[in-house]
């Protein structure tokens, strides 16, 4: 099953399933997006916007870090070739667009990521199935039954431990009733997802160490899960404080 | 007001903010954050060498092979060792191996003399042998075209579509695979840089 799964999805087939991704989590995302206070219409047209900056500032980004390459062959600025793609600078392309997109139609920033939130989830799904098809972001040897071939050894199936989490992550956030405050919904998926990642980088065989031994990927989970507090804390003292505010006043 | 705070708690019903205080929230988020701290030392223990022989993967040594020429030059990957290589699997009746060669040759003359070499393995098992030199002398190539007649460097490889390339760097790790084509020549030009390094 798993051999037809990544013969059917074989590179470079298996960027369709990043596009089936896409098309679900979108579907997902509209059926709940009214309870965040977003309109069908603004959450298609922030997906479109936010995936056109991506697209375009994740080569642009990657333009920018290899001038020299590209100024002896300038029209390949616009080849078609995912391989010449940044993925931080695409993302945070996307985010800045999401942001004065949203601010412009004077809509509450952390709304938009609550109501985009099962779209990120679904898309993780789909980058551990596309990461599975590839046979890349592999895990190490090991003698658990539930190991899959891959690469001269039986290793852990992290790509599937992705995609279980990530499932696992959008069933929970989907099933509980939205949180009144905003932000909270979205920044619950990021703690889970980076509280998984943190666990599953133990796993997963390519990783870059820091500190003597420390693996780069964990730390980094480890930061952003402290922030993703941080922020949690300081959004639900935010919502509470203006509703003492009301209070008094009211 | 005591009928909507009913209907916001059960609203939020879920969440674990209704059941906590800031303090008791504080103390989860420290005790995550401990035991996320001691998850990452103990992982550390469990790096064992992910490489596990010759495999076509990024981060692997390239699987080793012996391939000859239409003229009869041998041609041994692992005696290529100090060299960056771009081991390119191709067919005639394939168009986006036809469309890359251009770019292929003209990044093997801009830096064959910094030690690159381009081995373009033919997938003559499944090509029509005759249509290989006609290929190869309009399109001017002059890197070594060797012959795979019993697909083992295609086995050895698990090559599942054409073109397949493995950037290999000095050390005879592969440092890239690019599935599928054709690649541009500012790839090639950030790839070929990344091997010899």
């Amino acid at each position: 099953m798993l051999e037809s799964f990544q013969t059917l999805f074989t590179p470079p087939r298996h960027m369709i399933l990043l596009v089936i991704a896409t098309w679900l989590g979108l579907l997902l995302a509209e059926r709940r997006t009214e309870r965040h206070g977003i309109s069908k219409e603004y959450l298609n047209d922030i997906t479109f916007y936010g995936l056109a900056t991506f697209i375009i500032g994740g080569r642009l980004s990657y333009v920018l870090q290899n001038m020299a390459a590209f100024s002896k062959s300038p029209l390949d600025i616009v080849s078609i070739n995912p391989n010449l793609f940044d993925m931080p600078g695409a993302l945070a392309a996307a985010f800045i667009v999401t942001l004065v997109h949203g601010q412009r139609k004077q809509l509450a920033f952390w709304s938009i990521l609550d109501a985009l939130t099962p779209f990120f989830a679904v898309i993780f799904i789909g980058l551990g199935l596309s990461h599975l098809a590839a046979r890349t972001a592999f895990g190490l040897p090991t003698d658990q039954p539930w190991g899959i071939d891959m690469w001269n050894a039986t290793r852990h199936p992290t790509q599937l431990y992705d995609a279980l989490a990530s499932s696992l992550i959008l069933i929970l956030l989907w099933f509980f009733k939205p949180n009144p405050r905003p932000g909270v919904h979205f920044l619950l998926f990021t703690i889970l997802t980076t509280l998984s990642q943190l666990i599953l980088q133990t796993f997963r065989a390519n990783y870059v160490t820091i500190f003597s031994g420390f693996r780069q990927e964990q730390v980094l989970a480890w930061l952003i899960l402290l922030v993703g507090f941080i922020v949690l804390e300081i959004r639900l003292n935010a919502v509470k404080t203006n509703t003492e505010i009301k209070k008094n006043t009211g | 007001m005591s009928e909507r705070t009913t209907n916001q708690k059960k609203q939020i019903l879920f969440y674990f903010q209704i059941h906590m205080n800031q303090t008791q929230r504080i103390i989860l988020y420290t005790l995550i954050l401990i035991a996320g701290a001691s998850w990452i030392v103990l992982s550390t223990q469990n790096g064992e060498a992910s490489s596990t022989g010759p495999a076509p993967q990024t981060g692997f040594l390239a699987p080793d092979f012996t391939l000859q020429t239409a003229k009869g030059e041998t041609y041994t990957l692992s005696e290529l060792k100090g060299q960056a290589v771009l081991v390119n699997v191709w067919a005639t009746w394939c168009p986006p191996c036809e469309a890359e060669m251009p770019a292929i040759e003209k990044m093997y003359n801009e830096y064959k003399d910094q030690g690159f070499i381009v081995l373009g393995v033919n997938s003559t098992f499944q090509d029509n042998p005759l249509d290989i030199a006609p290929f190869t002398e309009s399109h001017n190539l002059t890197f070594p075209i060797l012959l795979d007649e019993t697909s083992d460097v295609s086995r050895a490889y698990q090559v599942r579509s054409l073109p397949s390339s493995y950037f290999i760097n000095r050390q005879g790790i592969i440092s890239e695979v690019v599935i599928g084509g054709p690649m541009s020549e500012t790839l090639l030009r950030t790839r070929i840089e990344e091997a010899l390094k």
